[in-house]
């Protein structure tokens, strides 16, 4: 019986410790008596907190967190400060996504100067090629990512007898199913039509790339195979009428979902926690999360990515090679990626992060609201199968935008996905040469 | 004079100044904003998506403007008649709207507007999608006449409420009736105050931003449906400070167009 509890402890013991030592790498040496104020621009619930850590490991570093809440509205300020070359902060959040569209205004330092490649080994390895295309400069130090997979309501999939989809056939299958069932009234899924990265993420799955660095310029292929595939297999969905085409983050949708009107979804890592806040008192407790379907059943899982961000550091900055330890030291240290996850529902960008204890507390949101299953084990399984090779291009803030348009149009039947598809990469391109981009 | 200046001379002669560069890139990296001279008005006018944000706005400023007016004057002349503490509770709710922030206004619309929570569909039992792209403009046209149509009434009741009563006795001792004394002496009388709130409708109408932003995240709302979400975005998103301005030049002369045309129109009627 001691004996036991000893082992327990011992074992408990050294876990810690192992998770502590795997997660926290040597960070870069600093000049300590150099007294330094760094700003920083995020959109992370409860940075200050995190932020406090720090000063207390480097008491000469102070940091200043503003939080802009986020979005679009963030950007804005971020390129307008840029441009006039004054009012930037030491340090910025920005979505992989719209990444290359700053590292194009100039205004981003390239850390590999400050030794950023040194630690590539400690992050998720497509993490990396989002921050260092060509893999040589390096624009940013990953923070969060959002591997993809599947939410659904357990109680309705059971109600209406269906089983956990395994594979895209099956999805379909039991799609058309819920739809016979509830006459209409409960669909299986939901075509998030104004987001470009949900519908992406599905086709990178799937392997697809959209842009690719080529010699001294860029191909698009909007149009690809794998996007084609995706778009005709959910516009099938649609036209049956066996998912629904609610907007992400509105609240029709929050209430569809409370209200059982849509029983499963595609959600990145950071979605469960969105889940767990937007429907507090509705349908807590009935939600699971399981691996993306495939398109062949298989063993290995194969996932894409919606969203994610990751830390700039400004050219305007005078202290580059504090904030560039900053950057790193908020995503790899284990106290600082625990508490991004707690306060933010950040899903870290480490490696190590990935295995941290808090990740798969089943008695917390987001696993609580998910029935205390434990969805952080599902996400790091997602997230180890994100192709690496994955790249975006400067002007996918425009791409973004005009891809609504297309599947508007595509909803409304006066394009096919194809066609959409088509569209799509013909009015992006020729924007982008507009913008004077060397692209084909 | 000074003020005039920094506040008024300096940022339009900036705006110009930057409408005259492009940005000009050379395989990858930053791009370098370069001397173009006219060729981001070039671009401007052979830009559809531009210019038909000109003609979303003209069609929406032919519509809601003399809607909203006859609205509001319609309004002005009722609480002019109605006296009384029933006057002034309805001078004041119908006035409410414009004290709301028209962000504000555009969230609280958009969920009425939602396709699923909308009352009016709850109601009805129709399924409407007022956020659809094809009734989007109509829409907003609705957001900006229950924003604005209280604040023209109050002017235009105030203009009625200037007009000396010795005029309406007149009127009345030659005989005329209510709907006489409306349509022969309190119309002609409110000319140039709708002439004035028509002008300054014109100029709004063109500057119409904050509603089809708000109602962005909520629908598929196009770029384009107004000039100055064009305008944003192509500074905001695309990061094209030049040919942000250029369009914001070219935006402000065709105001400037307009309501001279108003202007001369509106000058023109009042001789015949």
């Amino acid at each position: 019986m001691k004996k036991a509890a000893l082992f327990v402890t011992l074992a408990l013991g050294l876990s810690a410790l192992g998770s502590a030592y795997a997660a926290d790498p040597a960070f870069p040496k600093v000049d300590a008596g150099k007294k330094v104020t760094l700003e920083v621009w995020s959109w992370v619930p409860g940075l200050d907190k995190t932020v406090a850590a720090f000063t207390k490991a480097y008491p000469n570093i102070s940091v200043k967190v503003v939080n802009l809440g986020g979005g679009p509205n963030t950007y804005t300020k971020l390129q307008t400060a840029l441009k006039a070359g004054s009012g930037a902060p030491d340090v910025a959040q920005i979505e992989y996504g719209f990444l290359p569209a700053f590292a194009d205004t100039g205004g981003l330092q390239d850390l590999s100067k400050y030794g950023a490649n040194d630690y590539k080994k400690y992050f998720v390895p497509w993490t990396w090629g989002q921050v260092s295309p060509e893999g040589s400069a390096v624009y940013a130090i990953p923070q969060d990512t959002g591997p993809f997979a599947m939410v659904y309501r357990e109680d309705i999939l059971k109600k209406y007898g269906v089983a956990v989809p395994k594979t895209w056939a099956q999805y379909a299958q039991a799609a058309s199913v819920v739809n016979k069932k509830s006459a209409g009234k409960v669909k299986l899924g939901n075509f998030y039509s104004t987001f470009a990265p949900w519908f992406m993420a599905l086709a990178w799955a799937d392997g697809a790339q959209f842009f690719k660095r080529d010699g001294d310029g860029w191909v698009q292929t909007l149009n690809n195979p794998s996007a084609k595939k995706v778009l005709n297999y959910w516009y099938g969905m649609i036209k049956k009428g066996d998912v629904s085409t609610i907007n992400a983050f509105s609240a029709d949708y929050w209430n569809a979902a409370g209200a059982g009107t849509v029983a499963s979804n595609f959600e990145a890592a950071w979605g469960p926690g969105g889940y767990a806040g937007s429907m507090k008192d509705k349908s807590a407790g009935l939600w699971r999360a399981a691996p993306l379907p495939q398109w062949t059943a298989s063993s290995t899982i194969k996932s894409g990515n919606w969203g994610g961000s990751s830390n700039v550091v400004t050219t305007q900055s005078k202290n580059p090679k504090e904030a560039t330890l900053f950057a790193l030291w908020l995503n790899l240290s284990s106290s600082a990626i625990s508490a991004n996850w707690v306060n933010g529902g950040l899903f870290p960008a480490s490696d190590a992060g990935l295995d941290l204890p808090v990740l798969h507390e089943k008695t917390k949101n987001p696993s609580k609201f998910f029935g205390g299953q434990d969805i952080s084990a599902v996400y790091t399984q997602a997230s180890k199968g994100v192709n690496v090779n994955f790249q975006w291009a400067p002007w996918f803030p425009f791409a973004n935008d005009n891809f609504n348009k297309q599947i508007d149009l595509m909803i409304k039947g006066k394009l096919t996905p194809d066609q959409a598809l088509d569209a799509w990469q013909a009015e992006t391109l020729a924007d982008a040469k507009k913008e004077g981009y060397t692209v084909r | 004079m000074l003020a005039f200046i920094a506040f008024f001379v300096a940022p339009v002669g900036y705006a110009v100044y930057l409408s005259l560069f492009i940005k000009k890139r050379s395989g990858f990296g930053p791009a370098k904003d370069v001397f173009g001279g006219l060729a981001n008005y070039v671009r401007a006018f052979q830009d559809t998506d531009f210019l038909q944000s000109l003609a979303h706005i003209l069609v929406f400023g032919v519509i809601q403007i003399p809607v909203m007016l006859i609205i509001a004057t319609a309004l002005a002349l009722v609480l002019d008649a109605a006296k009384g503490s029933a006057s002034r509770f309805f001078r004041t709710a119908f006035y409410l709207p414009y004290t709301v922030p028209s962000v504000i206004a555009g969230l609280l619309w958009g969920y009425l507007y939602s396709k699923n929570l909308s009352p009016f569909n709850q109601i009805t039992g129709l399924k409407t999608d007022f956020l659809s792209s094809q009734v989007v403009l109509f829409s907003i046209g609705n957001i900006v006449t229950w924003t604005w149509t209280g604040y023209n009434m109050i002017t235009l009741y105030a203009a009625l409420q200037n007009v000396p009563t010795d005029i309406y006795e007149a009127a009345r001792i030659d005989g005329a009736t209510g709907g006489q004394l409306t349509r022969y002496v309190k119309l002609p009388l409110l000319r140039p105050t709708l002439i004035l709130t028509g002008i300054f409708s014109i100029i709004g109408t063109m500057q119409i931003f904050s509603e089809p932003f708000v109602l962005r995240p909520l629908g598929y709302v196009p770029d384009n449906i107004t000039p100055n979400t064009y305008l944003y975005l192509t500074v905001a998103r695309d990061g094209n400070f030049g040919y942000g301005a250029a369009l914001a030049v070219l935006l402000a002369l065709f105001t400037l167009l307009l309501s001279g045309f108003f202007l001369r129109y509106a000058a023109d009627g009042g001789d015949t």
